[in-house]
């Protein structure tokens, strides 16, 4: 086996092992001189979760936080850590590959009962509890798990006129067949051999990927094709950063036309909260939001009789006037928030097309779409006033929404979807003809720069 | 001492008990049974403690009459100082003749109780009332059967015997028959009596024989008994009261109109300084010159309106407070045996307050507490009721007047007012967790007992007495909460110490492999070593958190 593993691999285990047993050699020594073991973290919060403006990303700040072996209330997460360390610190030194999965059972034993009011079986309950463990370790010595050699499920693939190096093998990405290659959970050890690309297009959907490819489109525009298969994991969001890093290819994130989709394409380009620590390695700041967008759908100028109205509304009256009093707002709103352009902007698609394609919005899409944007864009499109905490009938919780949402052109898109209350996926592009999507769409949009940052 | 007053009322007085036995607390079948055992008990219990005897009490209740299934005959046994023989008959025969007219504290008051006793079972069931009884100093049982001549209020002996004694045997064994009314509850309130008076009396052996309750009324053949004993554990007796001439203050006009009326002093100013305490040669001059009496004015020849003078001038002016003399209270100590004893709690404790006095009538109010242990598995019926309508933390009351029990009118008791949870912040204040139980005890013993209304049951709102009772009872609440509060803390850095101790070897195993080059013997060996030093950190770390907590 040993011979058969690659430099590559063994060079990142020589800097893993190293790192991970600096990190924790010093508890030993804290111990050795009878004092209390302590582990100093950067703390994985909300509130030290900094955006940084200039190079639009979200970082980890540098409020650190000690964990203390003798606190009652984090012996368990401390002795959590070690448990991980050791696990990976094993797996480095025994030439191993384990996952995420394997990690979790490797550790998870039980452990004596200590009192009735000890709730706590196991080392680790769920997977849940050992993945956050894991990115405890990660920080601590600034090793990222593909670093360490850690697996995960892959989900992403890619297509294209490319060869890239991943192990001791080259391989063409423009023979695959009908099928991908699929983006190996350690995308830092891929190497970048030579590529024939223009552009680099990320589908959200599996299935409009595989049409894609099959129709040619990569070949047809000279692109790099890549889906995420949903939300993107770690490696394929790794893998696209250093496409657009490294060989200076823009990126277009084609997603769904609703909050959700809006939001992958936002983890794709800022980053995560819960990996903010990774964002500077996994983020694509210049990444571009290619569709499918509102304006696509509606076009700037909502058809009056698409303004959506609840049924109580429907009920009361006068239909015509609630419709035009809705878009008055709309209008108004996008002054205030400062969006100069001129509202030109032709639909895709027709309005019988969009009767057959629409799917209506649900309160959990609203409520991510007040996430994005922030309840006082909502307050100005739909003068509804949300409250912080839930009250006795479900409603829409308040939030801040995030800063690289505040752009006029957002706020444009997501104001079209508290106006329509519609959502439209990806596949009813396709279905309204591959051609159209391949052939018509999509070029289109990349050719006359019709995509938001 | 009766014998002039009898004169000259129209009813006699077995007549007028008989008329109102409710007054007496013979209401009902089911609470004439309670009634019946409990004026024996106290009966016996004075005959005992009072004179410095360890008392012996077997309480019986049983079915005697098959053909009557609702007729129980109580019978209760004490080793207590006996009667003697010569008045016997109208000891238990002629109501208002007692050896309790005497100031001093005792449980009854009249020892009209028993008497009532004997008049219900003669109208209930017809059954005379039997006696044995025998002085120490006597060679002699003496064995009487009797009922009482309600028209003419005195005895009339069906039988009497004596026999010669082979023992040193001592005491009295009383047995009456009355109709009664055997349920859970009834079951449940003598059994809560005695366990109640067990608990204050720690010196005492009580038994208490009683039909086994099975939900339904068996009236044939042998029934089976339910026998419950409480042991003595303590052979330390409660001070005993003495006699004391009354406090002025604690005396009514008719009192002082028959006591003049019966001296035997040449002056009034003689009367005065011998008939009551805390009033010397200056206080009587005092009382006199304010009455506008002359000093060596024969008692015998003042007319009513002096006395009302005398009486007014008697009520304005200052007394020193009255003696505590005759007030025998049960003492801290044997609180806190009988609370432990009984209730087997984890924590007691108890108090006696100084002696105060309300309107001449000198009182001390006690108090003790047990929380925690096997309370709740020892808490008797009544507690257990009054627990169900509380919302937490729960207080188990224990009232007593003069070593009595209290079972009734929980509610409209002065205690009640001054412990329940509404008013007193068991939980905030004192730091009891809301699902706790506490039980309290408190005891008034005074020679005039303030009760709400005739069924003395309840204690009657008496500021200078609540003042006491929540004094005491804060006091006892703050002793509690200095226990749980340490035992809290306590138990936190135990569990902060077993915590530590079930990751202690995790952490040094987990470490421990961080070593490389070595042997697996070797990276045991040095495992246990970072076990053992964190284990000893861990030790060093509980304690000073103890020893910050107990500062």
């Amino acid at each position: 086996m040993e011979g058969l593993q690659d430099k590559i691999d063994q060079k990142a285990r020589e800097l893993s092992i190293k790192a991970v047993k600096k990190a924790f050699e010093k508890l030993i020594e804290q111990v050795r001189k009878g004092e209390e073991p302590k582990l100093i973290i950067k703390k994985r919060t909300l509130a030290n979760t900094i955006y940084d403006r200039q190079r639009k990303l979200l970082l980890l700040g540098e409020q650190k936080l000690t964990r203390k072996f003798f606190d009652e209330n984090e012996a368990r997460r401390f002795m959590q850590t070690v448990l991980m360390a050791r696990i990976i610190y094993e797996a480095l030194v025994n030439n191993e590959y384990p996952t995420i999965r394997d990690i979790y059972y490797r550790g998870k034993h039980t452990l004596p009962h200590v009192s009735p009011k000890d709730k706590f079986k196991n080392t680790w309950e769920e997977q849940q509890e050992s993945d956050a463990v894991l990115r405890d370790v990660e920080v601590l010595t600034g090793k990222l798990r593909e670093e360490m050699l850690i697996l995960s499920k892959e989900k992403g693939k890619v297509v294209g006129d490319m060869r890239l190096r991943s192990g001791n093998d080259v391989i063409d990405l423009s023979k695959m067949g009908h099928g991908a290659y699929a983006i190996e959970s350690t995308p830092d050890l891929i190497e970048f051999l030579d590529v024939n690309a223009e552009y680099v297009l990320v589908v959200e959907k599996d299935a409009v990927f595989q049409q894609l490819h099959r129709f040619g489109y990569w070949k047809a525009n000279k692109a790099i094709l890549v889906t995420s298969a949903g939300q993107p994991d770690r490696a394929t969001r790794r893998f696209v950063r250093r496409l657009n890093e490294e060989l200076k290819l823009p990126v277009y994130i084609l997603a769904d036309s609703d909050p959700y989709g809006f939001y992958i394409y936002s983890v794709f380009k800022i980053g995560s909260i819960t990996l903010s620590y990774e964002s500077e390695r996994l983020a694509t700041p210049k990444a571009r939001f290619l569709g499918v967008t509102m304006s696509d759908v509606f076009g700037d100028d909502v058809p009056l009789n698409e303004v959506y109205l609840s049924p109580e509304e429907i009920k009361s009256g006068d239909t015509k006037k609630l419709r035009e009093e809705k878009k008055e707002r709309f209008l108004k709103a996008l002054k205030t928030f400062g969006y100069k352009e001129k509202l030109t902007k032709k639909p895709f698609m027709t309005e019988e097309e969009r009767k057959n394609f629409i799917i209506r919005a649900k309160e959990q899409d609203l409520e991510r779409a007040v996430e994005l944007v922030g309840d006082k864009v909502y307050k100005e499109f739909t003068n509804e006033q949300l409250k912080s905490s839930r009250g006795g009938k479900k409603t829409i919780k308040k939030s801040p929404g995030y800063p690289w949402f505040q752009d006029p052109k957002w706020i444009k898109e997501i104001g079209i979807f508290f106006l329509t209350h519609s959502k439209l996926e990806i596949e009813a592009m396709a279905s309204k003809g591959l051609k159209f999507l391949a052939q018509e769409y999509l070029p289109r949009k990349i050719e006359t720069n019709d995509w938001l940052d | 001492m009766t014998e002039n007053v009898e004169s000259f009322r129209q009813l006699s007085p077995s007549e007028f008990f008989y008329r109102n036995k409710e007054i007496a607390g013979f209401s009902s079948p089911s609470r004439a049974l309670y009634q019946t055992v409990r004026e024996f008990v106290e009966n016996s219990l004075d005959a005992t403690e009072v004179h410095g005897i360890l008392p012996n009490v077997v309480i019986s209740i049983s079915r005697e009459d098959s053909s009557n299934p609702n007729y129980f005959t109580v019978s209760v046994e004490d080793n207590g100082i006996g009667i003697p023989s010569n008045i016997i008959p109208d000891a238990f025969g002629r109501i208002l003749y007692s050896s309790k007219y005497k100031f001093r504290q005792t449980r009854g008051m009249y020892g009209l109780g028993a008497k009532m006793a004997i008049l219900y079972g003669q109208i209930t069931t017809g059954k005379p009332f039997e006696i044995y009884s025998s002085t120490s100093r006597s060679n002699k049982i003496f064995y009487y059967k009797l009922s009482v001549d309600i028209r003419k209020n005195e005895p009339i002996v069906f039988e009497e015997g004596a026999w010669e004694k082979k023992t040193s045997w001592h005491g009295t064994i009383a047995k009456v028959t009355i109709e009664g009314d055997w349920n859970k509850r009834t079951r449940d309130y003598i059994s809560v009596y005695v366990k109640r008076t067990a608990i204050i009396a720690p010196y005492a052996d009580i038994t208490l024989i009683m039909p086994k309750f099975n939900g339904e009324q068996e009236g044939n053949g042998e029934e089976e008994s339910e026998i419950v004993c409480y042991k003595r554990v303590t052979d330390k007796l409660p001070v005993p009261p003495k006699e004391t001439k009354p406090h002025p203050l604690g005396i009514d006009l008719e009192m002082l109109k028959m006591s003049i009326s019966e001296s035997k002093n040449k002056t009034i100013k003689d009367f005065l300084m011998k008939n009551f305490q805390r009033i010397g040669e200056k206080k009587a001059e005092e009382i006199l010159k304010i009455a506008g009496i002359d000093f060596d004015r024969n008692p015998k020849n003042l007319n009513d309106k002096e006395i009302e003078a005398l009486y007014k001038s008697i009520k304005s002016v200052d007394f020193i407070s009255p003696s505590p003399d005759p007030l025998s209270p049960i003492g801290e100590e044997l609180i806190k045996i009988g609370l432990k004893q009984v209730l087997n709690p984890e924590f007691v404790d108890a108090i006696t307050r100084k002696p105060k006095s309300y309107g001449g009538h000198p009182f001390i109010v006690e108090a003790g507490i047990a929380y925690g242990g096997k309370l709740s598995e020892n808490l008797d019926e009544i507690a257990r009721d009054s627990i169900k309508g509380q919302s937490g933390p729960f207080i188990a009351l224990l009232r007593y007047a003069n070593k009595i029990p209290l079972l009734y009118d929980e509610k409209a008791d002065l205690i009640w007012s001054v412990v329940n949870p509404d008013d007193f912040n068991w939980k905030n204040t004192y730091k009891l967790d809301p699902s706790d139980i506490v039980v309290v005890l408190v005891h008034i013993a005074s020679t005039k007992v303030p009760y709400k209304g005739v069924g003395k049951e309840s204690i009657a709102q008496v500021e200078e007495i609540r003042k006491e009772v929540e004094a005491a009872v804060q006091e006892l609440a703050r002793r509690l909460r200095k226990y749980i509060v340490k035992k809290r803390k306590r138990e936190e850095a135990e569990e902060k110490f077993r915590i530590f101790l079930k990751y202690i070897p995790e952490v040094a195993q987990n470490l421990a492999v961080f070593y490389d080059g070595v042997s697996p013997e070797e990276r045991k060996k040095i495992a246990q070593e970072l076990e053992s030093t964190l284990k000893a950190i861990a030790e060093k770390k509980v304690k000073i958190i103890e020893e910050v907590k107990e500062e």
